[in-house]
């Protein structure tokens, strides 16, 4: 040290502090530092959900390697809620993962580049994505590109109460029914205040479904614009409006009594209600309960349409080898890797050839008769739903709208003009 | 500090500091420096990077574009969600705030009076405090169900309580009810300084005829002014920021809802951020939210000259 060393030891000091500082938040908040480990370390994977999807992804893995044993995969399975955040804090540090699960904001990421456009691959591996996946085939492309492969897609399905059915005498419902077939068999269902004839259809993918079915839109796919409050719409909140006046729904009062969180899926499990619109993953608890029950595909309005839920398998931008990863798409979506999924019961596989199968119409875990043809069926009219770059933005808005609507305070016209207003602000039509 | 910063810069040449001293010196440094480089790291770091990233359209994938006070000016004049919100904020503050210091000054009076038990009914007082946010939001949400246990407290009365959760008038005073159920920890301040007020005030007090109410406000609130003083501008702080228990209560469904009448400022925040992919929009926010508060701070620290009595001070 100098003879002036203090003031060396001050500044100085203060001056490394402060550029350590500046070094640590740019790396931390900054922009994406490339390198990396190069192309030999495992790829990374990640999905959504708890432990049932945890051994389902790997026992596909597994397969996986068996089949490439010069291929590695690191699964990282991230809690539903926090998947975006953790995913989006990945990206933005430039270590994203090299596979990703998409589902319906999968255009938040694909509209800003953060998904590699799939569809020379798909070309070079001789994919045939509609013969494989049937409609929903080209649902995870965005402005003409595919961004993800289908991985998971089940149709909202009916599931009905057979026990009630029989005692109201009625017959099992079919994707033949029209609105008024369905209304007048949930109202022989009802016994005000103790039983309801429907479970509602307050989430989105029931609503939009009888919206579809009546002709309408969310958004116009040939202008990108939202159209919510257009007749059709209007006409098919308005009837579901109608079965929550007339009773055959439980209120949101009658809900929040019957349990912190309760919906249509408790109240269907627990007898309560007869009818229940929802996907594949009600069918595992429903095999624990008493209730005699079986599953239908959707009924009809003017015309078919249902809504599907799903995930494809998408490659994010940071990939450090999307070669590799496409080739463990390539393999996980098809027919002998998506058979697992149905095998452990997880959820619905999107091929169309694995849906068809022996292995998914009589599974062994199903321990009662379900006429699983009930998923295949509806493949064929499931509606093509606006995976729009703003979908976040989109949901948040519906929730917070409709709610005085689901509370029977509101009118389906005003609540949709009221959207319809918050759409326009939030979505910018693609130019 | 004195030591270690021989007179202002302007002098130009410095007393040379002897060995002893600038040893003192480095150990000053040595000992201060992980708060220093917390704060350079982990709060003027990240406040100048939002101060910038507000100025910018920024998703947190591609880079940043610059747009000036764009966020700002869409902020201010065309989302009227950021005002529904702001109202929200204000609406919580303004009543859960004075509400837990009133309940709180009224549970330390009573829990300093000579009484049987008092030292188990303080620590019933405290408890809640102790169990963590998320658990106390999840119970609540069962309590405040249309027919859960406070509606049916109400219905003994006579009283047919609302759907606290589900309607947009209501969810605001239920957040403002699963504050008070905090008021324990000011309680605990309160408690403190009321045992610190010397014993012969009371008894000059009393000897001059006072009964119990006048000396409660004329020796024990001017007495605790400067505790009443700093739970305010805590609790102001904190009432601006509130967002776990908004996010847990209202939530999954309703998240913020219903029409966006729990929608906190720091609830659009982390929406805007997280979830919509407008990191720039949302540090504008964070950067609006900081001005609010630090203008009702300021407010609160001038009136403080008015009603604020410290027994060392010399006016």
């Amino acid at each position: 040290m100098t003879s002036d060393g203090a003031r060396v030891t001050r500044r100085g000091f203060l001056g490394m502090g402060a550029a350590a500082a500046g070094i640590i938040t740019l790396t931390a908040c900054g922009a994406d530092s490339g390198g990396g480990s190069g192309k030999s370390g495992p790829l990374a994977m990640t999905v959504w959900g708890g432990e049932p999807d945890r051994v389902t992804y790997q026992k596909r893995l597994d397969l996986l390697v068996a089949k490439y044993p010069e291929l590695s995969v690191k699964l990282q399975i991230i809690p539903s809620d926090a998947y975006a955040q953790k995913v989006q804090t990945m990206i933005a540090g430039g270590s994203g993962p090299d596979i990703m699960e998409v589902a319906e904001n999968v255009n938040s990421y694909s509209s800003r580049s953060q998904l590699l456009p799939l569809d020379d691959r798909i070309k070079a591996a001789g994919i045939d994505m509609t013969k494989s996946f049937g409609s929903i085939g080209s649902i995870y492309s965005y402005k003409n590109q595919t961004y993800a492969v289908p991985d998971r897609s089940g149709a909202e399905i009916v599931y009905y109460n057979k026990t009630l059915f029989t005692k109201a005498g009625l017959t099992p419902p079919t994707a033949d029914w029209t609105w008024q077939d369905a209304e007048n068999a949930l109202k022989a269902l009802t016994v005000p205040g103790k039983q309801w004839g429907y479970g509602g259809a307050a989430w989105w993918p029931s609503w939009w479904s009888f919206a579809y079915q009546n002709g309408g839109k969310i958004i116009d796919p040939a202008t990108g614009k939202p159209t919510v409050n257009s007749p059709e719409v209007v006409e098919a909140l308005a009837w579901v409006g109608g079965l929550m006046a007339k009773g055959y729904i439980p209120t949101k009062q009658e809900y929040a009594d019957m349990g912190a969180d309760v919906g249509g899926d408790q109240a269907f499990a627990s007898g309560k209600v007869a009818v229940n619109t929802t996907g594949f993953w009600a069918i595992a608890n429903l095999l624990k309960t008493d209730v005699e029950w079986d599953i239908a595909p959707m009924w009809r309005g003017k015309q078919q349409a249902v809504s599907a839920f799903g995930s494809g398998l998408s490659i994010s931008r940071t990939s450090k080898n999307p070669d590799a990863a496409f080739k463990a798409i390539a393999f996980l979506t098809s027919a002998e890797a998506q058979k697992v999924i149905i095998d452990t019961g997880q959820d619905v596989p999107a091929s169309i050839e694995v849906q068809t199968s022996d292995a998914f119409l009589k599974p062994s875990w199903v321990t009662k008769t379900v006429d699983m043809k009930a998923f295949g069926d509806s493949s064929a009219f499931v509606y093509r739903a606006p995976f729009i770059a703003e979908w976040n933005e989109m949901q948040k808005a519906i929730d917070n709208v409709t709610a005085n609507f689901w509370l029977g305070k509101q009118d389906a016209k005003s609540t949709l003009d009221a959207l319809q207003k918050q759409l326009e602000t939030i979505i910018k039509p693609a130019s | 500090m004195s030591i270690a910063t021989p007179r202002a810069a302007g002098s130009v040449r410095r007393p040379r500091l002897s060995k002893r001293r600038r040893q003192e010196a480095l150990w000053f440094y040595l000992f201060v420096s992980p708060w220093i480089i917390g704060f350079l790291v982990f709060l003027l770091g990240p406040m100048l990077s939002s101060l910038y990233l507000s100025m910018t359209d920024w998703d947190s994938f591609t880079p940043a574009k610059w747009v000036g006070f764009d966020n700002y000016k869409t902020l201010l004049t065309k989302d009227p969600v950021f005002w529904k919100a702001l109202w929200n904020t204000c609406y919580y503050a303004a009543i859960s705030v004075p509400l837990s210091l009133l309940l709180g000054l009224w549970f330390a009076n009573l829990l300093n009076k000579q009484i049987r038990g008092r030292k188990l009914f303080r620590t019933l007082i405290y408890l809640p405090t102790l169990v963590p946010l998320v658990a106390t939001a999840m119970i609540f949400k069962i309590v405040l169900a249309p027919h859960g246990p406070l509606n049916q407290l109400l219905g003994l009365f006579g009283i047919e309580g609302p759907d606290w959760l589900l309607e947009e008038a209501w969810v605001k005073p239920a957040l403002v009810v699963l504050s008070v159920w905090g008021a324990g920890s000011a309680t605990v301040l309160f408690l403190a300084a009321m045992r610190g007020i010397p014993r012969e005030l009371y008894e000059a007090a009393e000897v001059d005829g006072a009964g119990p109410v006048r000396q409660f406000w004329s020796i024990t609130v001017p007495q605790l002014t400067p505790i009443i003083f700093f739970n305010l501008v805590m609790g102001l702080i904190a009432a601006f920021q509130v967002f776990s228990q908004v996010y847990v209560i209202t939530g999954p469904n309703l998240r913020g809802g219903p029409n966006y009448a729990s929608t906190t400022v720091v609830m659009l925040l982390f929406d805007q951020a997280f979830s919509f992919f407008h990191m720039g929009y949302a540090s504008a926010i964070s950067w609006l939210l900081f001005l609010v508060i630090l203008g009702f701070t300021i407010a609160a620290f001038q009136t403080a000259r008015r009603w604020v009595f410290y027994e060392s001070e010399v006016k």
